[in-house]
């Protein structure tokens, strides 16, 4: 789904508007520093198929039909980078030429479908690519990539709407999530039937995927996966006190209790959210966040596994 | 398609006139629409009327016709509605039907402007526009490399879907997901898969002809 023009804020267009171009000058600068760069009539027929596989509608309900997104399967062919550049070509065609999807709403639908498709789901089948070996990693990986990619992306968009004063987040978000998951699952047997007919015939051309088995992606699609578990599924866990503290309430020292250190959310309560899953989201998503970067920190300081001194 | 896709390279001035377009549709799309309940300022529904009438006056300028630019809007008003209904039923009460109009408003005024620039322009009309407001090389030769590759990668497509439905008679191109998922699902698959090898294939062997006469690909 493309947001049209006139329905963000101001500030969540200009703020979208900055993400998007921060995310197309990254992806440009780490294409420029890559030793093989992709030929730009490659990106360009990437970016028509893209474009033409979105056009093709398959009935999936009376009269609702899906179709292909792309952005995982752009990222597979390609790499993530460069299927965000595909990505910006079709929204911009898209939006400026046949009017699907705003120019002011550019950089959340860039960010929605190119970012959460290409960057987020490509990170999460990087990972599934890494623990299935052989070609059956090369679809199952961004099957799975393409479905959370999709989640995300629709995560994405309620967020923007929400933020613009068009309707409540709570009651938009499990709406776009719950109407996105049948549409999820289309894009992901979507991208895996397509990929499927491609690894048969040319499995050299699933060229991102392959190389993105090693290196930082697997990493970040552990990172992706634990943003919605925090996000999403937490917030919902059971309420009932854990086995010690339930021990502890039945032994009588619960009351003694101290904490070592003033915490800033104690109870993973954010002062300004209230006490609800809005705040235990926040706080998990935060959370979650700081712990990565402090491990991200810790491992780049003691260096590698294999980076001691060599004879 | 083709006719959307036609070149326009007479169109002088590229850069400023894709420049006061955005502008245009960006200032329509962020005008105030009493989404919080107070009053539609009348300096918005000025905006808009102008680019509605810019817009308009664009796309008969370069050749549309009002039949054309009727299907346009209509073509845009199921999605806009989708939006704009739930977002006027969470206003206050005696404030949503205006606060739906607006919304309207506000979304075809600010699509109409922007796609009637698009289209004044042409494709490579925009990929002149885009390189003289100074975006990177790079996405302004992705870009001119899909338009150029998209009308006969649409044709191609359609060709295909075409054989593809005179080879299976029963119910047409595809059927219901729900009804027969595993058939439809790989249908389009080896449908989708096909025209991506195709696609690839045919542009590495435009990479491959274009370094033979020694072109500089990167």
């Amino acid at each position: 789904m493309h947001i049209p023009d006139g329905f963000l804020s101001a500030p969540v267009a200009a703020a979208t508007w900055a993400g998007g171009a921060a995310s197309i000058a990254w992806a440009l600068r780490v294409e420029k520093r890559d030793a093989d760069p992709a030929p730009a009539p490659t990106l360009g027929a990437l970016a028509a198929f893209v474009f033409a596989g979105q056009l093709v509608n398959l009935p999936v309900l009376p009269g609702t039909s899906g179709h292909l997104v792309g952005g995982t399967l752009a990222a597979a062919l390609v790499g993530p980078w460069r299927g965000l550049l595909v990505m910006a070509t079709v929204l911009a065609v898209q939006s400026l030429m046949f009017q699907d999807g705003g120019v002011t709403a550019f950089g959340a639908n860039l960010l929605a479908l190119g970012g959460a498709g290409a960057v987020c789901g490509f990170a999460v089948a990087a990972l599934v690519a890494r623990l299935v070996p052989g070609v059956r990693g090369l679809v199952a990986g961004p099957v799975i990539g393409a479905f959370a990619g999709t989640l995300c992306g629709a995560a994405f968009i309620a967020l923007a709407l929400a933020a613009s004063g068009l309707y409540p987040a709570r009651a938009v978000l499990p709406v776009m999530l719950s109407f996105h998951v049948p549409i999820a699952l289309v894009e992901a047997a979507l991208t895996g039937t397509v990929l499927a007919t491609v690894v048969r015939w040319r499995p050299d051309i699933v060229r991102g995927l392959q190389s993105g088995r090693s290196g930082r992606a697997p990493a970040l699609g552990v990172l992706v996966l634990a943003l919605a578990v925090a996000g999403f599924v937490a917030p919902r866990a059971s309420s009932l006190p854990d086995a010690l503290t339930s021990v502890a309430a039945r032994l009588g020292f619960a009351g003694a209790e101290r904490a070592a250190w003033p915490a800033p959310w104690p109870g993973y309560t954010l002062p300004w959210l209230g006490d609800g899953h809005a705040s235990t989201a926040v706080a998990g998503l935060v959370g979650t966040l700081a712990a990565a970067t402090l491990a991200w920190a810790l491992t780049r300081k003691l260096g590698a596994p294999g980076d001691g001194p060599r004879a | 398609m083709s006719r959307a896709l036609a070149t326009r390279a007479g169109v002088r001035r590229p850069g400023l006139r894709l420049a006061a377009g955005l502008a245009l549709a960006a200032l329509a799309a962020v005008a105030p629409a009493g989404l919080r309940g107070e009053s539609v300022p009348l300096a918005s529904w000025l905006v808009w009327l102008a680019a509605l009438a810019a817009g308009a006056a664009s796309f008969l300028r370069a050749g549309s016709t009002l039949p054309q630019l009727a299907r346009r809007v209509a073509w845009l008003l199921p999605f806009v509605l989708v939006l704009a209904l739930p977002a006027a039923l969470i206003a206050p009460a005696g404030r949503r039907a205006p606060a739906a109009a607006a919304l309207v408003v506000r979304a075809l005024a600010a699509s109409l402007v922007a796609a009637s620039t698009a289209f004044r322009l042409g494709p490579l009309g925009l990929v002149r526009g885009v390189r003289a407001l100074g975006a990177p090389e790079r996405l302004a030769e992705v870009l001119e490399a899909a338009l150029v590759g998209l009308a006969a990668m649409l044709d191609r497509a359609r060709a295909m879907l075409r054989a593809r439905e005179a080879r299976r008679t029963g119910h047409g191109a595809w059927a219901l997901v729900l009804r027969e998922p595993v058939a439809t699902l790989s249908g389009f698959g080896r449908f989708g898969g096909a025209l991506l090898l195709r696609t690839l294939e045919r542009a590495e062997a435009q990479q491959r002809a274009r370094l033979a006469r020694g072109a500089d690909l990167t």
